[in-house]
Parts: structure tokens; sequence; C-alpha cells
């Protein structure tokens, strides 16, 4: 079965490989697949796959734990470090305590690539900035940590695989990060795979029974 | 064609929805306190209010201004300046001055939620505004300042 | 105008060495060294009375020739006449006048020759006039090196004072009253019976009157201004926004407009495709200027865009592509052939040295000036004359360059010097000026208004210079022994002026400053100054040769303190041979009662240096968090024989410890495949405010001449810095940024 998720033209394709010249959008299906036919060999390649999306700086720099501070970290930047500016998002993970991540990480109305074209420049989606949930702390997490993680719906947002494998797609839906992780322009590197081999490498992961390396 | 309130006067602006609101006020209005520095939301000399709240302005499409635009003329002139403004005068912040209008944009937003914030505040709210002159002193002291003031104000 | 004629064969300009005789009577005699400029501007009924004051119906405007790049320079040189002048601050013009040759920086000369800045004797003062005489023949009328307080202490009072009591007289004339009954105040002469004849009034009589040449100056207890925080008369404007600097200029019927240039420094162009530019909507036209092209466009982000979707070939730097062989041309400069100068061998080095011997390689990275304003230029070109609207330090060279550039006269080439978003060395070079009269010229009679781009800024900084110091020494007796320290470095006077077409013969004093003349009376104390062959183009950078100089000086000096167990600040005091020097440092010892016990984790350092005649002690106190370094608090002593503001004084010693911290904390520039890789600020953010310490600081008066403090700051704040880290952890830097070593906090 395969259900195309339908939000709107424009966030029906999104861009793999930063949008570069002659680039083809890829649609994004939720492929499910049948619980057992996947082996553990494959189940456990397959959440290699998800691990390294998700440990990939254009997802792990905002995935933080509860010292709230967004890291600078990839090919873009030298060294991990911590955010510039001595930025804090605070326990509200918005800044809202004293300087909103929206100061800077403006959200416009349609996400476009276009907008973060330049270097260097705050990225910016048609969602206010925020870091993730606590609980769903990324950076410097090993394979196995995020693995056990992602099993458990009390740290995922109450939501089991293949609700996070649709969450990807919402989000994508909404404008918002995901979507800009896989086409973050100015020449930042773009999250490994696509939103596609992800949400495949997700439900594989499930049919394999969610084994942990 | 978008119309945009700036300092309380609509603008009819002709220009790309995609230019950022720091260009239409300065190249496009004619409305210059708002300063470019960097482009790309380092420096926090662009900073003006939307609404109240402090925004890069160099970061702001024009198609995606929603709300009333404040620039540092806005605030307070130099016969009626802001309570922030005063203290910037009465501490003498300013050397180049080029950073302080949004340096000032940025307190007085911080101001507005936070009457009367922790150094730790301070250091939080105002680190995303480079000084390349150093007056980094003054303008803490100018805040303390402005956030006493402005508490008289107001009890 | 007959007048006027003669007034300008007798305008008046008074350098120090101008002063002659009748010195105990208070009373000085004037030479004329130029044209008064502001004569040929005049209208009927407006007086000149000196280059400095110009009077006409509207009120009193007095001309600030040094430019303000946020120093305070205008307040400053303002107070200085106003206070000879009687008017009130508040009610005058300023204006940075014309670029002349009358406007000349005498104390900037005075630096640049290889005497001591605490050596008075005769040959010292001799060589300093010639230089004095060169500086004139060119005519620099340049802000830098912490020289404007120093020039413009005394010439500009003696201004005011001339034109005051010409005034009077004028007054006198008019009235029939004598002078001696008539005194002056708030911007009028008074009678004996209270009446007040203002200025304004008196401008046309006094444009008839033959000056007063013999003037009288106040004594310090009658200033008004001069000694008393004042408050800058720009910073209301800078606190509210309406202080136009030159890229908020608007200029009737402009066009905006951007560089894209080669970003290898001073590289050519190929060629180029600027179809896709062309094409884009509000983009007027494409203009090639000297090593890339000019963007002319409806408004500057629509310049900006345009310039990115333009395709290049550019051509090869003239300087080795990567850092690597930067350093290694450094390294391999220490040689004879290489030794540029060795200005101080005092004792037995070799025999000092025989015994244990300690050593260390130090080096300081090239660094971006990177003012808050990006450099940006108006200019209009006409068949009869040129305009030219820009802050810059240099106006004489914008004219001569803007003029050779459009094939004008210099005399037809109007420069109009704007307030200034910072600068700190950037505004000595005039290339983005340059450019915009490339474009202009193609766009003759439209104004041009160009705007770098900061990415733009940032590649063609004229980065401070790349060093490496190496030293020996030797402890005895629980002091410091022998001291040889060798510095390498290229030439900053030759990458500069050669820019400018000109050369200085001899030594280069940048590369020996701050490290030859430090007034201690080591022993066996050598150093020696090596010319490395130009690498990257350089430039002046806020306190120059000393920036990285007092770095390696203070930086080994501490180790060797340490090294033979001393304190860093009692051994300096035992070493120091210069008495205002040794106050410097007894009054930042007291400020942070240096010597007490100090809680765990923290640790404090000091460092010392001698740069633009101020000598300037500075302790830092940091704690190790365990998450990084957090610089706590500074405490500086600097002696300027007058502090002439408090309050600005304040401010610009807090800002040069910033600086000199900021830089040494977190900042770099390099160089691969030849250009800047630090495009902008997230990758060069000097100091932000969370990371600013507590400044304490003191001013001291008892040097013997007036000093400028816009420099001094900066080189000890590295060393010091270094030295605290050093306490508090026992990891020594020896080369910065120390981002590389240490995480800070």
């Amino acid at each position: 079965m395969q259900i195309q998720i339908l939000p709107g033209a424009l966030a029906l394709f999104i861009a793999v490989g930063g949008l570069a010249a002659g680039a083809q959008p890829q649609s994004a299906a939720l492929n499910t697949f049948e619980e057992g036919s996947v082996s553990r060999e494959e189940g456990l390649a397959s959440w290699q796959v998800f691990y390294e999306v998700a440990s990939h700086p254009r997802c792990a720099n905002c995935h933080v734990g509860d010292d709230n501070l967004p890291m600078w970290s990839g090919a873009s930047f030298g060294a991990p470090r911590r955010h510039g500016m001595n930025i804090d998002a605070g326990v509200s993970r918005i800044g809202a305590e004293t300087l909103p991540c929206s100061t800077c990480h403006i959200a416009v109305k349609t996400f476009d690539p276009a907008i973060n074209a330049t270097p260097h420049m705050p990225p910016k989606t048609a969602l206010a900035w925020q870091l993730a949930p606590v609980e769903m702390e990324w950076f410097g997490k090993s394979s196995a940590e995020i693995c056990a993680q992602v099993q458990e719906p009390a740290r995922t947002g109450g939501r089991d695989v293949r609700a996070v494998a649709e969450h990807l797609a919402e989000d994508v839906a909404h404008g918002g990060f995901i979507q800009w992780a896989w086409a973050p322009g100015g020449g930042r590197e773009p999250a490994p795979h696509s939103l596609q081999e992800a949400m495949d490498a997700l439900m594989k992961w499930q049919a394999a029974g969610t084994p942990c390396p | 064609m978008k119309r945009i309130t700036v300092n309380g006067k609509v603008h009819t602006v002709d220009a790309d929805p995609a230019m950022p609101l720091l260009w239409v006020l300065r190249d496009e209005l004619g409305i210059t306190g708002t300063k470019y520095g960097c482009g790309i939301a380092q420096c926090g000399a662009c900073t003006v209010h939307v609404d109240g709240v402090a925004v890069r302005s160099c970061q702001l499409p024009l198609g995606a201004v929603e709300g009333e635009v404040t620039t540092i003329e806005g605030l307070g002139t130099p016969e009626a300046p802001h309570p922030v403004q005063a203290a910037w005068i009465e501490h003498q912040v300013a050397q180049c001055g080029y950073c302080q209008s949004g340096q000032i944009m940025q307190a007085a937003s911080l101001l507005d939620t936070h009457p009367d914030p922790s150094d730790d505040e301070i250091d939080r709210a105002m680190s995303g505004n480079l000084c390349r002159c150093g007056t980094y002193v003054r303008i803490r002291a100018a805040v303390r300042a402005a956030a006493g003031k402005l508490q008289e104000a107001s009890s | 105008m007959s007048r006027l004629g003669t007034i300008a064969r007798r305008s008046f300009l008074i350098g120090s060495t101008a002063i002659l005789g009748g010195v105990a009577f208070g009373y000085y005699w004037y030479r004329q060294p130029g044209e008064n400029p502001l004569l040929a501007g005049l209208g009927e009924g407006e007086a000149a009375l000196t280059p400095y004051v110009l009077i006409d119906q509207d009120g009193v405007t007095l001309i600030t020739p040094r430019a303000d790049k946020g120093q305070g320079a205008y307040s400053i040189q303002a107070a200085l006449i106003a206070e000879e002048l009687d008017v009130d601050l508040a009610r005058v013009r300023v204006d940075p006048g014309v670029p002349s040759a009358t406007y000349y920086n005498t104390a900037l000369s005075g630096e640049s020759v290889p005497f001591r800045s605490t050596d008075h004797g005769f040959s010292a003062e001799l060589t300093r006039g010639v230089a004095d005489g060169v500086m004139k023949l060119m005519g620099l009328q340049l802000t830098g090196g912490s020289s404007t307080v120093p020039d413009q202490y005394k010439k500009l009072r003696i201004a005011g004072a001339v034109a005051r009591e010409t005034l009077k007289k004028a007054a006198s004339e008019e009235t029939g009253i004598a002078v001696g009954d008539l005194t002056t105040g708030d911007g009028a002469v008074i009678l004996p019976d209270g009446k007040r004849l203002s200025y304004e009034q008196l401008a046309s009589r006094a444009a008839k009157t033959d000056p007063v040449l013999r003037v009288h100056l106040r004594p310090p207890s009658e200033w008004r201004y001069i000694g008393k925080a004042m408050q800058r008369i720009d910073i209301a404007a800078k606190s509210t926004g309406t202080q136009i600097y030159g890229i908020d200029l608007a200029i009737e019927g402009m066009v905006h407009a951007t560089v894209k240039r080669n970003p290898r420094q001073n590289a050519g162009m190929n060629g180029y495709d600027a179809s896709e530019a062309e094409a884009m909507a509000g983009v007027r036209r494409i203009v090639p200027v000297s090593g890339g092209v000019g963007i002319v466009a409806d408004n500057s982000w629509i310049a900006f865009q345009a310039a990115d979707k333009i395709r290049f070939e550019w051509a090869e730097a003239d300087y080795p592509p990567e850092m690597s062989e930067h350093w290694q041309s450094l390294s391999d400069s220490f040689s004879e052939a290489h030794q540029d100068s060795r200005m101080l061998d005092n004792g037995d080095l070799e025999a000092a040295l025989s015994g244990e011997v300690l050593e260390a390689e130090y080096r300081a990275p090239y660094l971006a000036h990177a003012p808050l304003e990006p450099m940006n230029a108006i200019v209009r070109v006409t068949d009869e004359r040129v305009d030219v609207w820009t802050g810059t330090q240099i106006p004489r060279f914008v004219q001569e360059n803007v003029a050779k550039t459009t094939g004008h006269a210099a005399k037809d080439v109007h420069v109009h010097v704007q307030m200034m978003g910072g600068s700190f060395g950037h505004r000595l070079e005039d290339d983005y000026v340059r450019q915009t009269a490339e474009i202009a010229l193609a766009l003759k009679g439209t104004p041009v208004k160009m705007t770098y781009s900061r990415e733009e800024d940032f590649a063609h900084d004229y980065v401070r210079q790349i060093a490496m110091g190496r030293m020996r020494g030797a402890v005895k007796d629980g002091g410091v022994d022998a001291y040889d320290l060798s510095i390498a470095m290229p030439s900053i006077i030759t990458s500069q002026m050669g820019r400018q077409g000109l050369s200085l013969p001899g030594p280069d004093a940048t590369i020996y400053a701050a490290a030859w003349d430090q007034p201690y009376l080591i022993p066996n104390y050598r150093m020696t100054a090596y010319r490395a062959k130009p690498l990257a183009p350089i430039s002046s950078w806020r306190s120059v040769g000393a920036s990285t100089n007092a770095f390696f000086h203070e930086g080994f000096l501490n180790e060797l303190i340490r090294a033979a167990g001393a304190d860093p600040l009692e051994e300096r005091l035992r070493l120091i041979g210069h008495e205002p020097s040794r106050k410097t440092l007894e009054a930042v010892g007291e400020m942070a009662s240096w010597g007490g016990e100090l809680a765990p984790g923290k640790g404090r350092g000091v460092a010392f240096s001698l740069s633009f005649g101020v000598p300037t002690a500075e302790i830092v106190e940091v704690t190790d968090t365990g998450k990084g370094i957090r610089i706590d608090k500074v405490w500086v002593a600097a002696e300027v024989g007058k502090v002439l503001d408090p309050v600005n004084f304040e401010n610009l010693v807090q800002g040069g410890v910033v600086f000199g911290l900021g830089h040494a904390m977190n900042c770099e520039i390099t160089y691969s495949d030849g250009a800047a890789e630090q495009t902008n600020y997230h990758a060069y953010e000097g100091m932000r405010l969370y990371q600013c310490p507590q400044i304490f600081v003191r001013g001291l008066e008892n040097g013997e001449k007036v000093r400028g403090i816009g420099e001094p700051p900066v080189p000890p704040a590295a060393p010091a810095l270094a030295d605290a880290i050093f306490a508090a952890t026992g990891t020594r830097l020896r080369e910065m940024p120390f981002n590389k070593f240490v995480d800070f906090v």
C-alpha cells in the first residue's frame, strides 16, 4: 500500500541534495512493509540509514540535551562548538526566556530554498525555529542510544515508529525543519540519503522488529 | 505592492517580496537609522521591532512582514528619547555608534519582557549584537539604568 | 577680497616646533605653514579667522580635520577650540573641513622616527623635526597612530585664542573701546556695560581685521571643558538613529552599486560572464573596475544579489595561496639576509646565554579590521568636477587618487569626509573610493553610491601583519638576566605606502615597535627585527606593530619572570627604568590589590607596554570554570599626560581592552587558495557582550606630553590574558587566537 501525502502543491515535492542545478525533486511516500518480511540484518542496515540522518549536523545540532544549548557542527564549521552569540534556547526550547530563536530564524510563509541561499545565514523555514524536545536528545549520542530512544514512544512524543515516519512527512508538509535539512542551501551539507529513504528505513526497521545495534 | 506600517506611518512599497525589510527601510524608504552590518544576523545592527518584538530586519523578507514595524527613529527622538535611549545618552555608550541602533532596539525589547533583568539575562539577550568598538561595559550599565528608569515610571 | 588675501598670506597654523620666544610671558608667535583653505570658499560677510574657525551670519563652525571614526575626535577637537574661543559646544557646528596640506599631522611623524618616545634629547627632537618636515611636504592629513590629541592639543587652542583676540580687536575697532576693556563669553564679545556683540555680528569686520598674532593661552585652572566630563557632541544623534554616516547619505539622483573583485587580494580578473546578472530586474549596469566589476542597480540588495550571479575567471594571487607557506616564509626570515634592524643590544648576550637558556617561538595571525560600517563611498563625476562623499582617514590621498582615476586635476576633486562607523585602520585604504570613481566615471553625471557587502569587506580588508617571535633568555639570582628577542614580519610600511606609490627608506619602525624601546633595564637585552618578504598585503591595524610585538615581548618576559620564581609585577618594577612607566605599574597593582590570595581556579596575569608614547599596564583576572576560561576583571592604568575628557577616555580604554582581548581569544584571518577563509562575523566574532569582563580604568597625568589613547590599551591585553590563563591552568599560550588551545565561556 502507498499513501501519497498531499499537503499542497508546494510541499508535495521536496528537494534532494540541496537543490543543486538539475536535481530532481522527489515525492515522499509512506511505504509499508509486511512485518517479518525484513531480516534482522536488513533491519539493522535500515537503522544505520536512519541513524546517519539523525546524527547528521543538520538534525543533531538542534536535538540537544537539557542544557538547551544549540550546537554548530559539521562541514560548514570547524570543531563542534556551541552556537555562537551565547545562544540559550531556555527550557522553552524556543528562546522565549531571553532571545527567541525567531529573532534571527524568521518564520516565513512558505518554505522556499532560495531564502536560505546565502552562506552562514540563519536557516529559515515556515515553522517557528526551535529545539527538538529534550527527550529526543541526539547530539553526540551513539547509534544504540538513539535507537533505544526511537523505540520508546514516551521519548518520541507518543509516536510509534510509523507515526515517527509520518511525522517526518508531516513536517515537510508544513515547510518545516525536516524539509530544510535536505535542502539547507547556503553551501550547508544536506542531511544524507533522502526523506524517502529515511522513511523507508524507519518502516523497514519496524518490520524487522526494531533491532538495535 | 505591499503596504507596511513603519513608525506609525503606512507606506506602499513596490519591491520584490524577497527583499529584506532592512533594505526596504534604507534604500526604498530612506529610513537609515537601521544599519547594515553583516546581512546574515551575526551583528544585530539591523534590529527593529515588529509589534514590539526585536527582529533582525536583514532576515525578514518584505513579503513576510506582518505587524507594525518600529525603527530606532520611531522609538524616540533626540528631543524626546525613549528611556533606553536616555540611558544610552547619559552613560555616553556610543563610540562609532554604528551598532547602537540595534543594541538599543534589542535592549528595549528585553526590558519590555524583563523589567528587571539579571546579569545573566542581559548577557543572553544582548550577545547577538556585536560592537566592534567594545562598548559592552557601558551597554550593560545603560541597560540596568534604563530598567531602573522604566520601573520608576511604571510604579 | 583684498584683506582676505592678506589673511591668506598670513594665515597661521602653529606646530609645537613653531613656538619660539616669549614663552615665559605666556605669548606665542607663529609662522605660516600653508594656505588657509577656508578662504577659497568664503562668501561675503564670512570670516575664516584661522584654518580652524569659520564664522558666518549663521554661527560659528569649528573645523576638526582629524576624522571621527568613533573615537570622539570631532568632540575633542571642538572642545579644544571652544576652550579659548568662548563658545558653547552645544551651539557650534563642527565640520571636518576639506583636504588640505595645512592640516598636516605633526604628531604622527614624531612617532615614526627611531628614538624612544621617552627620549627628549637634542638629536631626538631634531630628527623629529626633520620627519615633521617630510610629513609637511607630503601634506599627510591623516588620522591614525593615536595622534589626534598630541597633534591638535596646542594647535587648536591657539587657533581658538587667535580667533577670540581677533574678534575682540574687531569689536574694539567697531566701538572704539580698548581691547583691554573687552571680554568674551558664550559666543560674543562683551563690552564694559554688559552689552554683547555676537561673533556673527562681528564676522564681517573681523574678516577685514589683521589677525592678532600674539595670544595668551588660558591656564588649566580656567578651563571649562578640558579635563572635565563632557557630553560628546554626537552622543544624542548616535543614540537615536539620527547620526548620518557615509553609508546613510543620499545625494539627489543617485544610483546604488556594489563591487565584486577577485577574492585573492589585488589579483586581476581574466574574464567574466554577467549575462544572468544583467537579466535580473533592477540591475542597471555592469561596469568593469580594477580587479573585478561594479554592479549598478536600483538598490543595494539587488546589487548584492546580482554580484553573486556573475561568473568570473580570476587570476592567481602574487602571494602564497596557503597559510603553511606564509608561516614558512616567516620562519625562513630569521637570517642575516633578512635583518632589518637591531635597535637594542645591551650587555653581553652570548655570555649571558651560555648557561641554561629558555627558548620559545610565538605567533600572531592575520586579522581583519572589520569595522561594522562596511566600506562605502558616493562619487559624482562631471566634466568640471568630482565630488566624493566618504568616510576616510586619508582625504588627501583620496583626492589625489580619485583625480588620477577620473583624469581631473586634484583641485577639482572635492572630498566631503563623512562620519565613520569604525575603522581600526581600514579607512587608511582608499581602494573602495577609487572603484566607486571608476563606476561613476562610466555613469558621468549620476552620483553612484557604492556599498561593499560584508563578504566583500572581509575579502578585501588589508589585514594586520602576520608575525613570528623567537626568544631566548636566562634568569639569575631570582630575576631576569638576559632577553634576546627576534621578530619577523613583512613590512607594513612597504605594503601600505606601496599602494600609495610611496616608499620610505630605512628600517621599518613597525617591525621593532614596542619591542626595542621598552623601559626595562635588563642587563643583557637585545632586539633584532627581520623583514620577511611581502606576503598577503597588510595594513595598519589598531596599534600596528605593537599589536603583535607586545604579545611577543611581554609574553616571553612573563615566562622568564615565572622561571626566575619572581612576581610578574614586582620583577617589572625592579627592572623598570622610566618613572612614568613605574607609576603605571604601581597604579595598576594598587587598583587590583595585586599580591593577595585568589580563590581556587582563578589566575591573574600582568603585562605592560609603552606604545605611542603611552605607558600602559594591565592586569587580567580569569577563572577556569571547568567548561572554559572566563575573563572576570581587567584593571588598566595608562599615562597620557593629560586626560582631556575622563568619560571618553574611560570608554576608549575599555574598548581598546575589549579589542585586544577579543581578537586574542577568537580571531584570525587565514588564506586558502589565496582568499580569506573568514567571510563574515560568524567566523570572526571578536568579543561579544557575554565574554566582556569588568574593566577598571585609571588615567595618569605624570608624563611630559599629552598623548592619545586610541591604541595603547590594545597591546598589553593579549599577553596579560595569556599569563592569567597560565596562572589559572598551567597552560602557556604562545599563539593567537587562544581559542585554538583553550575554550572560553
